[in-house]
């Protein structure tokens, strides 16, 4: 896999179903019939992976939902976006330039 | 491989509806929760050999049935021979927003849901213990889907009741569900089963239901029965015994892992999902860590109040 920056855009692959509650989410990838718990920075790259908006984007609109400074909360997306991508949640679809 | 590949001589003639040449005039009605369960088209050796393996469950055909699963012919020579050694057997199934197909060894099977929820099952075994199991893996797949279309599901789990209440132990291969249901059943409990429960879900409140399908362990012939569900418990094996309340996606989660089938329809995995939340949302759920000769039993919660 390319390396995942802050200029990656990912979108949610087609066989991912998920369900938000309390907080967390449960995601169902289908084709492997994998069932994984996320916590809510995990939900909310989820939400957040529409094939659209890039990585810092999403960083962006998380930004004054958590108490966390930019750099940590960029760290953290960051590597549940690598996570997700690894597990086949998510897939690239473009770089895209501030 | 594509469907059917690995079990059917001709994977491209599968049944593209249900119909074919009856092995019989012979049927019965099957008492199993989402039922009553109309098995009609069998040989005499057949209904002997379903009466025998679900002995208690079955009676004579008297009013319309919820589901109905026609039996049909099939020659030997439409499936392949495979040597099963070692190996672990899983149907191989193809699913559609219409129908789910099925081929697994001397077996070919259809669930159409139009108009209504109907089964058909092709097989070239005449009766017998073999022709049983043939049914009964068909069955366990009927069952799922017709249970969640009443709102319940089939989930692969260990079930034991005291005979006021129940309680559901999930957890993967290996995880102790005949383990711990042993355990239980030397406490005095009964074991409904130790593979395959039904969990109802009527508006008194969420029932775990007896089901046929035994692993080891578990009362196959007690006649249909379902008891209060007091709580879903997810095991894992470990240093102590004691009880850690489960977060409902958590709860969720493991639900939906342990739904066999259904989990991997892509039709049908919305209505399992919302299914499945509603359970984790109306019993109390948890992980069950506990050791093996300790008192599992003893620390299960009760039926809430």
């Amino acid at each position: 896999m390319s390396s995942i920056t802050l200029s990656t855009v990912f979108r949610r692959r087609s066989d991912v179903r998920y369900r938000r509650i309390e907080g967390e989410a449960v995601v169902l990838r289908q084709s492997a019939a994998e069932v994984l718990v996320l916590n809510e920075v995990g939900a909310s790259v989820l939400d957040l992976a529409d094939g659209e908006h890039s990585v810092r984007e999403w960083i962006d609109a998380l930004s004054g939902e958590y108490d966390s400074d930019r750099e940590t909360l960029a760290r953290d997306v960051l590597t549940f976006a690598g996570e997700l991508a690894e597990a086949g949640m998510l897939e690239v679809v473009a770089e895209k330039k501030p | 491989m594509s469907f059917g590949d690995g079990f059917l001589r001709f994977p491209d003639l599968f049944p593209g509806r249900r119909g074919g040449e009856p092995w019989g005039d012979r049927s019965l009605v099957l008492e199993v929760p989402g039922g009553p369960y109309l098995l009609a088209g069998l040989a005499a050796a057949q209904e002997e050999a379903a009466r025998r393996k679900l002995v208690g469950l079955c009676r004579e055909v008297e009013a319309d049935a919820a589901v109905a699963i026609h039996l049909f012919r099939a020659p030997p020579a439409d499936f392949l021979d495979r040597d099963v050694r070692g190996w672990e057997y899983t149907l191989d199934r193809e699913y559609s927003s219409g129908a789910v197909l099925l081929a697994g060894l001397r077996l070919m099977g259809r669930i159409d849901w139009a108009p209504t929820l109907t089964g058909g099952l092709w097989t070239s075994w005449a009766g017998g213990e073999e022709w049983a199991s043939v049914f009964e893996n068909f069955f366990r797949v009927l069952t799922a889907y017709r249970l969640l279309e009443q709102g319940g599901a089939l989930l692969h789990s260990a079930g034991v009741t005291d005979g006021a209440s129940a309680w559901m132990l999930l957890g993967p291969s290996g995880a102790g569900k005949t383990t711990s249901s042993r355990m239980c059943l030397e406490k005095g409990a009964l074991v409904l089963s130790d593979d395959l429960n039904a969990v109802l879900l009527p508006s008194g409140g969420p029932r775990l239901a007896r089901l046929p399908f035994t692993g080891d362990l578990g009362d196959r012939s007690g006649g249909p029965a379902s008891y209060p569900l007091a709580a879903v418990l997810r095991l894992v094996k470990g240093e102590e015994d004691r009880l850690r309340p489960l977060s409902t996606a958590a709860a969720l989660a493991s639900l939906v892992a342990a739904a066999p089938f259904v989990n991997h329809d892509p039709w049908r995995r919305e209505t399992l999902l919302a299914t499945l939340e509603r359970l984790a949302r109306s019993v109390p759920t948890y992980e069950l860590e506990f050791t093996l000769g300790g008192r599992l039993w003893d620390i299960l919660p009760p039926l809430p109040t």
